[in-house]
């Protein structure tokens, strides 16, 4: 086991805030040379640009630098003690206070902290991540994914059930709907969509945040394609402004289900620089 | 390009039309959920003054300022497009945020004589052309006090101006 989780830990944070990985830059070129209108081409070519000032100066992508959201991956083999974990979130501290995240902790009981009146902490790291999600991987890796979720998706993100018709269309319909009405509120597209379908709300969200995990940009199933496609065809365009690029790409994945007439499916409108995502093994 | 510095004239704000791209120059204010109803409640009670700033021919960028640095909120959220019709009143001339903006809203601009610009999300760009930054009211409220900075060229596209707007369908 390396020694230094927690610097590791800080360093993929700063890294997750900060940089296009490689799969997504290339998405964005090929949305540039497909892209019809010449504003919206400026648009991307902007957030392309300011992707590659980001990453040189390991610096934040966008001014709300997010919520850190953890998915760990542990081998057959790999055992996660109480300390690890500690050493884990002592790691986002550290990286917050590195990348610079914006300091947007909130003080206060829980009447403070519902309405902001207990101010806020001036320490970056005054910002909680969300709980740790764990699951199995057949690889031997203690595997450590950091996401940063920013304000705007979760404003736009739906999670709700859909009453199938045992049609798996209609719950297509319903995902392109929420996605048409949430990237057209989001005011920061082109976005990648997430979509996780699970049989309660905790699960959706889960499977949503696993498919930000493992989607890749260059890899599209057919319905994640059929969403990308046919949202794209409302002309919502980057930052709203019309154009043939609202989505980049979907990611959905889909959990096992209950046997009823209900699936609950999770959609999260992302950014244009979301999922903002890195990865270190924390083992050997 | 159009460049525009602050304070930004009535003869330039005629000018304007959306889908036009400009430039943003100059000291502007920064504020969103927060500050701007505070800075309402000062327009009501007459206490204005007390910022030592005139709003005439001024900008708002909708954002925080931390160290994280700058980009726009969403300016159709409650607090921040309910503040753009009073402060266009108070002499406001360029609201600056992102996102589509109700019909009302795009009808008030244009009887006070404001624009709305959309601004890309590009903190990390705008960072190397943003200066000074000062705490001007409400420092209680941390990145969300009402701010102002030193802008220095801001991309931005014209979004609303003259009761239309660049969302229209």
């Amino acid at each position: 086991m390396k020694n230094d989780i927690a610097s590791l830990v800080r360093d993929t944070l700063v890294e997750a805030g900060s940089t296009f990985r490689a799969d997504k830059k290339e998405a964005y070129r090929k949305a540039i040379e497909n892209e019809r209108s010449d504003r919206a081409k400026w648009v991307l070519q902007t957030i392309l640009e300011n992707a590659e000032a980001a990453e040189e100066n390991r610096g934040p992508l966008c001014d709300d630098t997010g919520i850190p959201h953890l998915l760990l991956e542990l081998g057959p083999e790999r055992a996660l003690t109480g300390r690890m974990l500690e050493q884990i979130r002592e790691g986002v501290r550290q990286g917050l206070r590195k990348l610079p995240g914006r300091p947007m902790g909130i003080l206060g009981d829980d009447c403070r902290r519902i309405d902001q009146s207990g101010g806020l902490d001036p320490d970056p790291a005054g910002v909680e991540p969300a709980p740790i999600l764990i699951r199995n991987c057949e690889e031997d890796v203690l595997r450590l994914h950091i996401l940063m979720f920013g304000g705007g998706p979760a404003i736009r993100a739906k999670t709700y059930r859909v009453f199938h018709k045992h049609d798996t269309r209609v719950v297509l319909d319903e995902i392109v709907k929420w996605a048409t009405e949430g990237v057209a509120q989001l005011g920061c597209s082109p976005c990648t969509l997430g979509v996780g379908i699970g049989r309660s709300h905790y699960e959706a969200a889960s499977l949503m945040l696993q498919a930000l995990v493992d989607g890749k940009y260059g890899v599209q199933s057919d319905m994640e394609r059929e969403i990308t496609k046919r949202v794209n065809e409302s002309n919502i365009g980057p930052l709203g402004l019309r154009g043939d690029t609202s989505v980049i790409a979907t990611f959905l994945k889909v959990g096992p289900q209950r046997a009823s007439g209900v699936r609950i499916v999770c959609v999260r409108p992302c950014c244009c620089f979301e999922p903002r995502i890195a990865t270190v093994d924390l083992g050997e | 390009m159009i460049e525009l510095h602050t304070p930004i004239s009535d003869e330039d704000i005629r000018g304007l039309r959306v889908g036009d791209t400009v430039s943003i120059s100059g000291w502007i204010l920064c504020g969103r959920d927060a500050v701007l109803p505070k800075l309402l409640a000062m327009i009501e009670d007459g206490r204005l003054d007390e910022l030592g700033v005139d709003l005439r021919g001024q900008v708002i960028f909708h954002t925080a300022v931390s160290p994280a640095g700058v980009g726009p909120t969403s300016s159709n959220k409650l607090e921040i497009e309910s503040s753009i019709a009073p402060l266009s009143k108070a002499g406001i001339r360029l609201h600056l945020g992102k996102g589509e903006l109700h019909p009302e809203t795009v009808r008030a601009l244009d009887e006070y004589g404001a624009v709305y610009a959309v601004i890309p999300p590009v903190t990390a760009l705008l960072g190397a052309k943003t200066g000074e930054t000062r705490v001007l009211a409400f420092p209680e409220l941390g990145m969300e006090a009402l701010h102002l900075i030193r802008a220095d060229r801001y991309p931005a596209i014209i979004g609303a101006a003259h009761g239309r707007s660049i969302y229209e369908k």
